[in-house]
């Protein structure tokens, strides 16, 4: 009998995909942070 | 006086070699007083490895066939040599002209780093005549990955020459072999950049069958996606530390004017290190969650991780983008110092450190593995600083006659290197 579970985090790659949007919208983040200039020069 | 000039005036082309290889500025400079015993030395243990074998000189055994000079020589030097298919890719083909004045210096960093980082194989290989082996078809392997690193290595060493000949060119005033030359860099390019990036992944590769072996917070399938990732910014990082020093010691070759704005060549670089840094730590996360690693990060293994993944690549990830947004050069070079420092722990840890970290003997370097390996980069230095006084690779191409300078100008990118 197959064990797989939807509704398990680990199994269905959740945490992985979580991750992955988590990390697209800290790149958008990331480069505007970059392209704008500091504060204090 | 231009090189051509020199040639005609000492009537001959012996005379011009002699005036070349005259020692230019001082001798005793504490670099020389330094690195030239450790050559002698390092040359004297070279004559023993070479005589007496392989266990003469160094730690290595069955269990550990490969030992410092690959896992430092080799697979971190050529690491450290991906800022010329960066910068190369990033000027020829994504036009950024912001970044030419360092394609030259960077080009004959990544040649002389392939040259002598992958030429120190041969020192490595028990029967070191058999290096030709994949090159001629003697008993090669097509689906071995070490068949495509040597061919990626001979075709990209040959390819980077070719993207620096312009520049051989011009020192020794041939005009029209600079002009051929010249018109063939954007090919040389596209095939460096297609070279480099598959065999950057391909030296990851190598480590792909040792799974058993590497520990698992080091091994992961992705091993190959992270070597060319993190060439990236290792390549990035070495280019800002080495044309610091550069910008000091050959000073007198470089334009005053260009000094200022080769600090924002270091911000562009920064900007670039800290988003391919940014990447990069997203896969290592996506693999740490991936293959549940948190169970593994406890007693010094896990500290030891973990002083690689925060200590030394989101901290300098962050200096560098701290560094890069309120332009501040100082933190931006201790930024590229902590980063090389990252790259040379990361990849001695999958190929010497964490590698076999459940045998019962451990592998440590010999001293004269050591010496060999500060040999090698002592020589590279040697021929970098021989060729940046000869050659110009810091100075513009000025020497060449005003028309010619016109036609060899950018924007026609692959016009000159």
């Amino acid at each position: 009998m197959e064990t797989y579970t939807y509704v398990n985090i680990f199994e269905t790659k959740g945490l992985e995909y979580l991750l992955l949007m988590c990390f697209l919208v800290l790149l958008i983040y990331f480069v505007r942070y970059l392209r704008e200039p500091g504060g204090k020069e | 006086m231009t090189s051509m000039t020199v040639v005609r005036d000492q009537g001959g082309f012996w005379s011009f070699v002699r005036s070349q290889l005259r020692p230019r500025g001082k001798i005793f400079t504490p670099f020389n007083v330094i690195s030239v015993p450790i050559m002698l030395l390092g040359l004297g243990i070279l004559v023993v490895r070479f005589t007496k074998g392989l266990g003469a000189v160094t730690n290595l055994s069955q269990e550990y066939p490969w030992g410092f000079w690959i896992g430092f020589d080799v697979v971190t030097g050529v690491a450290f040599a991906g800022g010329a298919y960066t910068i190369t890719f990033a000027v020829y083909i994504m036009r950024m002209e912001k970044y030419h004045p360092i394609v030259r210096a960077t080009v004959l960093n990544g040649l002389l780093a392939y040259v002598f980082y992958a030429g120190a194989l041969a020192l490595d290989l028990g029967r070191p005549w058999n290096i030709i082996n994949p090159i001629i078809g003697n008993s090669f392997g097509f689906n071995s990955v070490l068949f495509l690193v040597s061919w990626h290595f001979l075709l990209y060493m040959l390819t980077e020459l070719l993207e620096f000949s312009p520049v051989v060119a011009e020192w020794l005033g041939a005009r029209r072999a600079r002009r051929i030359l010249s018109s063939l860099t954007l090919a040389a390019v596209i095939f460096g950049v297609t070279l480099s990036s598959l065999h950057q992944s391909g030296l990851g590769a190598l480590y792909l069958m040792a799974k058993p072996k590497i520990h698992p917070l080091w091994y992961s399938e992705f091993i190959p996606i992270f070597f060319l990732v993190s060439s990236i910014f290792a390549g990035l990082s070495m280019i800002i530390f080495e044309g610091t020093i550069s910008h000091r010691v050959f000073k007198d070759q470089i334009d005053p004017k260009k000094h200022g704005s080769f600090d924002d060549i270091v911000i562009g670089l920064a900007k670039g290190a800290a988003i391919s840094m940014f990447v990069y730590y997203f896969f290592r996360a996506l693999i740490f969650l991936h293959d549940k690693q948190w169970t593994m990060v406890r007693g010094g293994w896990g500290a030891w991780y973990l002083l690689e993944i925060i200590g030394l690549v989101l901290v300098p990830c962050i200096m560098f983008a701290y560094g890069a947004r309120h332009r501040h050069i100082g933190i931006i070079r201790a930024a590229a110092v902590l980063t090389l420092l990252g790259i040379v722990v990361n990849r001695l840890n999958i190929s010497v450190i964490a590698y076999n970290w459940n045998a019962a003997v451990r592998y440590y370097p010999s001293w004269q593995e050591i010496v060999v390996t500060m040999m090698v980069v002592s020589a590279e230095i040697w021929v970098f600083r021989w060729i940046v006084l000869r050659m110009p690779v810091l100075r513009e191409a000025h020497e060449l006659p005003e028309q010619e300078q016109r036609k060899t100008a950018r924007p026609p990118i692959a016009a000159s290197l």
